[in-house]
């Protein structure tokens, strides 16, 4: 084997390996990573302080939605109170209606009944005129001679009275 | 055609120095290659870091996240220092790795020479017996004794601990290189069963057919240690700097 051979092959392998590998350690890697290094740890501090951000962003909207939550509720209840508040003004205020139109119509019907009690009697009072006149026409028609006006509405009271 | 043939080391351009042999080779010229891919790929994915990555951008990122992330699941939040190490480390393996199965260029790859996974497995090795020596001391030895052990019963854990500890770099450096090495010479078994076979003069092509099959799927499973050899060597080298880091 030709990597056997070391006294072809040792020394000129090893001094252009250290020197190469010199010149690699210290002419490239260490003028390059270090430069890179740097952005990688901005970058990974950036992300870092982005994720914090939209952590600490989270929280406040979260914190918002709570809020708005509350608030909703609040004023759900406050709607839903002034909803029975006007509820039970309005029933107040129909009730109230309703008696005054109730009143009002017993006024009505009261004053009505009045009227035709009034005019019922008045009817009476013109019936018996009639009964009178048209019993006085049949007796004198029947028998001939007028009777006396005190008689017939005598005998008219007496037959309406029964 | 010998199959080991493709891990021949040739000089492109004869070196020495001090009296040692540093020609410049088909190794290392595969190597500079890799530097040259990664540094594109790091200098063009940083040249302008965006919070919002582009595309290059967000490939070496993924890459680094993954590195980072190893060595913060295996070493912890002191991990991250060593995030520079262990990257270097993976990507040059990884690149290396991968380079090395391009067809047609005459792809070599480094990571097949266990000389030079052995220089890189103790380039690990020196870092985690620095950073555990500046970190504890002496008392970076504690790693080898077990807790609430008798003496006799530790110093035998210890020696045996001590032992596992020195051939982390051996086991390191030749699993790399043995998985590379068996999967380019099955390559090139297979290949040259292509030629072989297809070069049968009743039926021309028609039995190479298989063997190309065959190095299809293999090229795709190479593809896969690739990645997956060079994820072992990084894991492996995060754990060793957790002992180092952490003591147990």
């Amino acid at each position: 084997m030709p990597q056997f051979d070391f006294t072809n092959v040792f020394w000129p392998q090893l001094f252009w390996l250290a020197l190469f590998f010199i010149v690699l350690y210290f002419g490239i890697v260490r003028l390059t990573l270090p430069r890179l290094g740097k952005v990688m740890d901005e970058r990974a501090a950036k992300i870092d302080g982005d994720l914090e951000a939209a952590r600490a962003a989270k929280e406040s909207a979260d914190e918002l939605t709570e809020r708005y939550r509350a608030e909703l509720e609040k004023s759900r209840d406050e709607a839903r109170s002034n909803i029975a508040a006007a509820k039970a003004e309005a029933a107040k205020a129909s009730e109230v209606r309703l008696a005054r139109a109730d009143a009002e119509s017993a006024a009505q019907i009261e004053a009505a009944e009045a009227r035709i009690a009034d005019a019922s009697a008045k009817a009476h009072g013109s019936l018996r005129g009639v009964a009178v006149e048209g019993a006085q026409a049949i007796v004198a028609k029947l028998t001939g001679s007028e009777p006396s006006a005190d008689a017939v509405s005598s005998a008219v009271d007496a037959a309406m009275a029964r | 055609m010998n199959p080991m043939h493709q891990f021949e080391i040739v000089k492109l351009h004869p070196l020495a120095a001090g009296g040692y042999d540093i020609s410049f080779t088909n190794s290392a010229l595969w190597m500079a290659i890799a530097l040259g891919a990664i540094a594109i790929f790091m200098f063009v994915g940083t040249a302008k870091p965006q919070l919002v990555p582009g595309r290059w951008q967000a490939a070496v990122e993924y890459v680094y996240d993954f590195v980072a992330s190893m060595l913060d699941e295996n070493v912890g939040p002191e991990g991250k220092r060593y995030a520079p190490l262990i990257f270097a480390v993976f990507m040059f393996v990884l690149v290396c790795n991968l380079l090395g199965l391009l067809p047609w260029v005459g792809a070599f790859t480094p990571t097949s020479h266990v000389t030079v996974t052995i220089g890189l497995a103790f380039i690990v090795f020196t870092v985690v017996c620095v950073v555990g020596f500046m970190r504890h001391g002496l008392h970076f030895f504690s790693l080898f004794w077990p807790k609430d052990a008798n003496i006799v019963l530790g110093l035998f854990v210890f020696v045996i601990e001590v032992l596992s500890f020195l051939s982390r770099p051996f086991t390191l450096a030749i699993r790399l290189f043995a998985n590379m090495t068996a999967g380019h010479v099955l390559l090139k078994v297979f290949g040259t069963f292509v030629v072989a076979l297809g070069s049968f003069n009743a039926l021309p092509y028609v039995f190479g057919v298989l063997p190309l099959a065959v190095n299809v799927a293999l090229t795709a499973l190479e593809l896969l240690i690739a990645v997956v050899q060079a994820y072992v060597f990084a894991l492996l080298a995060s754990l060793y700097l957790n002992d180092a880091v952490n003591l147990h």
